[in-house]
């Protein structure tokens, strides 16, 4: 691409036409990405400041701008609305501070075994990691309440070690919560149970993930690692032997290659997987509308799901919008974020890249 | 994998390859590892498909048995015959054909303008896509909506089917694919008097085979697991595609009560094309999540 | 290329800002330009299609063909309403497409903002006020011929701000519903049939065995709702004026279903991963649950073997009285729809007396005329306890916003088991207060 001033000047001949044919070629997709894309920002920003009430077009003429009063719906006055989005933030938050981590280091253990000196049964090992990740997660989920469910295959895995599981899809307990009460500490500290924050108390902030939610996260965690191992086998694969030779003749045991050879030579592509981790997670919506749809107890309810249910099934159109935007905001931050890092470092792996699947092989 | 990675991966198997002979207990202890993780990747497929084929007492009661008593063909009797699941199916089918022959389509012309043409404000695309990748899906799910319903397409197959053409991650596939092969063939096309649209369509687009078939696959995955854009642009019974019409079904919308053979039929049978395309072109898939997700 | 992500960086936010100023400038434009005008069914239709939708004014009326968009219990319901549509449409010659819905509240909503909503569709009291104030029902309650017919406190459910909405559909109170073996095998008789609450908590136990609970019911207001009314209160006032919810009769009332659930004599249908109180009843994992009549149509359906018997709610200890919530389902008719005079007589046909007899016989619902009950009553003497309910039932609240609480409500009552019932009620009542303003 940076060459393409110098070559315009060589042949100018044969260049006639260009501009318009050029346009014309690339018309569809921008097309469809302003209509599809871009306009949808602008709808979410104007109804977040609206009264639209769900009858018509919300650019019909008969809504007015209301300033920030959505915004100071779901943020302040104590009320359901901001009740349940300080709810949807909080498990949102809770999704993302966990099952990033854990499918990172899941899929970055998986691809240093699946890379690793095992030579036999190495691509049968990759393709059953990474198939749940090519299945719809409307399928999974199926799946997922089956084996979760109450008197279900998890549960009975469960009992053979003495553990009576929870009733995984109706339990709104927080696992930190339950772990607390486990040790004896039944009761919240009065401190943490009579305050919080966005109507939500730092009791509940602090409990972790309902049971509920536990499930999806481990849903997420089984169809993602797949497709983040794969990205760390192409990078452990792009790693200089050599390094690794070096160190093997210093007589370092494996686990000191891994740890100080390896993996500061993997700083891209964690970095990398971590930031698609997060994006994706603060995503998090098909798993809830397959299943919970926010229950129990409000601890499946995530941003995305919040921001549609606010407006498509409890009416509140305005406010489910500003949700949305919210969310638009939270993950824009991110991934400009990630592009920041990206831009400084010039052996971060990037879009380019990834013509190595479609080379003619 | 691939024959870029093969080269490298030759290294560190040298060195294994010497010691080839014993089997120490450490590959012991670590093939035990992976047998156990790949028994808790597999199992659950396993079971899904097993259910599918139980009575529903037989699959509350003996959830992990593997031997279905007696086998039951009720639960797929009843979605094949009986509902609405064919023509769920039916609705993807055409969703994905259609997203694919589209996307093949644009996303080439689009990627051959970029990598190829000259013109004003190419870079200005260039960025624009770029900056509109970054934009989550998600949150523009109710407003996508609103503007489908704005231009008149909402609860149409059209309207289902184009949202799938904005495809930057396409574009740039495509893109990055023509600029890593000469100009020389198209070039000669060109001065022997060929327009550019014909260059486009019988020198080019042959050339792009490879580059085509995984955006023909990544769009099939994308359209067949898609369940956002089914919810909001549509409400017809007509246009109720595979993983919105489970979706509901699992979720008790339509009244099913739990019918855990019923519901993991339904997800046995629509995960089986995605299946089929997996493992027909499983090397390719693999490589391309390599790339696609890095973006 | 790598050194160039900087600058695309730079383009690209030039091109989001700059495009973001254009599309600006032009925000209307997509609606005139690119929108051809929603190709609403009337397109083939009279002139009178070209009047503004109202929500009160004169009537559209064309030839339409119309839509009905309901959330079916089954096939049974499905079936039954394809075959009163038909009917109707060979009397009056105007098609008609029935459509069960998959996702009843977001279909309904998408179809109103989409102006192309169903004509006809099934509105429950909870969403009448929310839709009445967006403008998108007809207000045409006022117009049926029958009006004086329907039972008085159904009319008031379907009233907001003075205006008759819609016509009530049918009604459906909850009563008690024993599993005849379960209770035999325990060695029970109909002199045992529960008359108070300790009679209930009683048999409970005596049924409660191995698998077999011996009360299960959905964990949510709209059933253990019914033991507040009985106590003497509710969430709010009849007229809804006034928030009730932490009476001490409230309180009492969720007190004693949890120290039922205490000793494992009631089971919340979700802790044994059923969806409701009917699916645990018919694969027999309880032998009593409370529901209202529209699980006869699912015995028909999915146990017809199993025998039993609806027996009315037993009364509370403090008041001596029986109480149960009352449900019902109104015909909406769509402020936008192009032949509202079409689709007010297919309601008037659908609500008329021998047509609900038609639907009880179908799927079980109640008839919501006075006219009908002595009807149903005959037709099905083992379903009276259902209609007789009428006379001490209350409703849910219906306020805006009111279903909003009751979800939530409903979110802490599945935990009722570990949960401080005052607690739960006191923040119903803040959310129900706010709603009043």
């Amino acid at each position: 691409m940076a060459m393409a001033p110098a070559r315009r000047t060589t042949r100018g001949g044969i260049r006639k036409g260009e501009a318009l044919s050029g346009w014309i070629l690339s018309a569809p997709v921008l097309i469809a990405l302003f209509v599809f894309l871009f306009l949808p920002i602008l709808m979410t920003a104007w109804v977040s400041v609206s009264d639209y009430n769900g009858h018509g077009s919300p650019l019909s003429g008969k809504f007015s701008f209301v300033g920030a009063d959505n915004y100071v719906a779901i943020t302040s006055g104590g009320g359901l609305q901001e009740k349940i989005f300080g709810w949807s933030l909080r498990n949102t938050l809770w999704y993302v501070v966990l099952v990033v981590p854990i499918v990172t280091a899941l899929s970055l253990f998986l691809a240093v075994i699946v890379n690793g000196r095992v030579l036999r049964g190495r691509g049968f090992f990759r393709t059953a990691f990474y198939f749940p990740s090519v299945t719809s997660s409307v399928a999974i989920i199926a799946l997922w309440m089956f084996l979760f469910n109450a008197s279900g295959v998890v549960n009975k895995m469960l009992s053979w070690i003495g553990i009576h599981g929870p009733v995984w899809f109706n339990d709104p307990q927080g696992i930190f919560t339950a772990l607390l009460s486990g040790l004896g500490l039944k009761e919240a500290p009065a401190a943490l149970a009579n305050h919080g924050f966005l109507g939500v108390s730092w009791w509940s902030w602090i409990g972790g993930p309902s049971w509920a939610m536990t499930a999806l996260m481990l849903q997420a965690i089984f169809c993602t690692s797949g497709t983040f191992m794969l990205l760390f086998i192409a990078g452990l694969q792009n790693l200089s032997p050599e390094v690794d030779e070096a160190a093997i003749v210093d007589g370092a045991t494996a686990w000191q290659r891994f740890w100080h050879v390896t993996l500061p030579q993997l700083k891209p592509v964690l970095f990398t997987v971590v930031t698609l981790g997060i994006i994706g997670a603060w995503q998090m919506f098909d798993q809830v509308f397959s299943s919970t749809k926010g229950g129990p107890g409000n601890t499946t309810y995530t941003l995305a799901y919040r921001a549609y249910s606010a407006s498509m099934i409890d009416g509140y159109w305005g406010q489910g919008m500003a949700v949305a935007f919210i969310l638009f905001g939270i993950i824009i931050l991110f991934t400009i974020l990630q592009r920041f890092w990206l831009r400084d470092r010039p052996d971060m792996p990037r879009p380019p890249k990834k013509t190595k699947g479609v080379v003619p092989s | 994998m691939s024959a870029v990675a093969v080269p490298r991966i030759a290294a560190p198997a040298r060195s294994s390859r010497k010691r080839r002979g014993r089997f120490s207990p450490t590959q012991g202890a670590l093939y035990a590892v992976l047998a156990i993780i790949a028994v808790v990747y597999i199992s659950p497929f396993l079971i899904q498909v097993v259910t599918s084929v139980k009575t529903e007492p037989d699959a509350a009661t003996n959830p992990m048995s593997m031997i279905p008593n007696p086998v039951s063909f009720a639960a797929l009797n009843k979605l094949l015959l009986n509902s609405d699941f064919p023509h769920w199916f039916l609705i993807s089918a055409v969703v994905s054909v259609c997203v694919m022959l589209g996307r093949v389509l644009f996303d080439s012309a689009a990627g051959y303008a970029l990598a190829r043409l000259h013109f004003r404000g190419r870079n200005l695309v260039f960025g624009a896509l770029i900056g509109i990748m970054a934009v989550p899906g998600v949150a523009l799910l109710i407003p996508r909506f609103l503007v489908l319903r704005q231009v008149g397409l909402y609860d149409t197959l059209p309207g289902i089917i184009l949202p799938f053409f904005a495809d930057a991650a396409g574009v740039f596939i495509m893109k990055n694919f023509f600029e890593g092969i000469p100009v020389a063939v198209e070039e000669s096309a060109r001065v022997d008097g060929a327009n550019i649209f014909r260059t486009y369509w019988s020198v080019v687009l042959p050339m792009a085979r490879p580059a085509l078939v995984t955006i023909l696959i990544m769009s099939f995955q994308g359209s067949w697991n898609e369940l956002q854009q089914f919810i909001v642009s549509a409400q017809r019974p007509e246009l109720i595609n595979l993983t919105k019409g489970v979706a509901l079904l699992i979720s008790g919308q339509l009244g099913q009560g739990t019918q855990y053979p019923l519901k993991l039929a339904a997800a046995t049978l629509m995960t089986i094309p995605v299946a089929i395309i997996f493992f027909i072109f499983q090397k390719r898939i693999m490589n391309n999540a390599t790339g696609a997700v890095k973006e | 290329m790598r050194k160039n992500l900087g600058k695309v960086w730079g383009a690209a936010a030039i091109t989001l800002a700059v495009t973001l100023a254009l599309a600006g400038c032009s925000k209307t434009t997509p609606s005139t330009t690119t929108a051809p005008p929603a190709p609403a069914p009337s397109t083939t239709a009279a002139p009178t299609t070209t009047a503004a939708p109202t929500t009160t004014g004169a009537p559209t009326s064309s030839a339409a063909p119309l839509t009905i968009l309901f959330g079916s219990s089954g096939d049974a319901e499905t079936n039954a309403i394809k075959a009163a549509a038909a009917a109707w449409t060979a009397k009056s010659g105007i098609p008609v497409t029935v459509t069960p819905a998959t996702n009843m509240d977001q279909e309904l909503a998408q179809g109103f903002a989409s102006g192309k909503p169903a004509d006809v569709f099934y509105i429950s009291p909870g969403a009448l006020a929310a839709n009445a104030d967006a403008g998108n029902l007809w207000a045409y309650g006022d117009m049926l011929p029958n009006k004086a017919d329907f039972y008085p406190a159904l009319v008031a459910d379907y009233t907001y701000k003075g205006k008759f909405y819609a016509a009530p559909k049918d009604y459906g109170t909850l009563q008690l519903i024993i599993n005849d073996d379960l209770w035999s095998k325990a060695g029970l008789t109909a002199a045992d049939y529960p008359k108070t609450w300790d009679d209930l908590h009683n048999v409970a136990k005596k049924l409660t065995s191995g698998n077999v609970t011996g009360l299960v019911i959905g964990g949510q207001y709209e059933r253990l709702g019914a033991f507040m009314v009985a106590n003497g209160s509710n969430l709010m006032s009849v007229d809804q004026t006034k928030v009730t919810a932490t009476d001490q009769s409230n309180v009492d009332a969720l007190n004693f279903a949890k120290s039922m659930l205490a000793d494992g004599s009631m089971k919340f249908a979700a802790d044994i991963s059923t969806g409701w109180g009917g699916e645990a009843f018919i694969k027999q994992l309880c032998a009593m649950t409370i529901e209202g009549n529209w699980i006869s149509g699912a015995m028909k359906a999915d146990a017809p073997n199993v025998k039993f018997t609806v027996v009315p709610m037993p009364a509370s200890p403090t008041t001596g009285k029986q109480g149960t919530l009352e449900f019902s389902n109104g015909w909406g008719i769509a402020a936008d729809s192009p032949n509202q005079q079409g689709a007010l007589s297919l309601v008037e046909f659908l609500t008329t007396t021998e047509q609900q007899i038609a639907f009880a016989k179908a799927f079980g619902p109640t008839p919501s005329l006075q006219s009908g009950t002595a009807q149903f009553n005959s037709e099905f003497p083992a379903m009276k306890p259902f209609a007789d309910g009428v006379a001490y039932a209350q409703g849910v609240p219906t306020i805006k916003g009111a279903s909003t609480v009751l979800g939530d409500l409903n979110n802490q009552l599945a935990q009722l088991a570990k949960s401080d019932p005052a607690a739960i009620l006191a923040s119903t009542q803040t959310e129900l207060q706010a709603l009043l303003g």
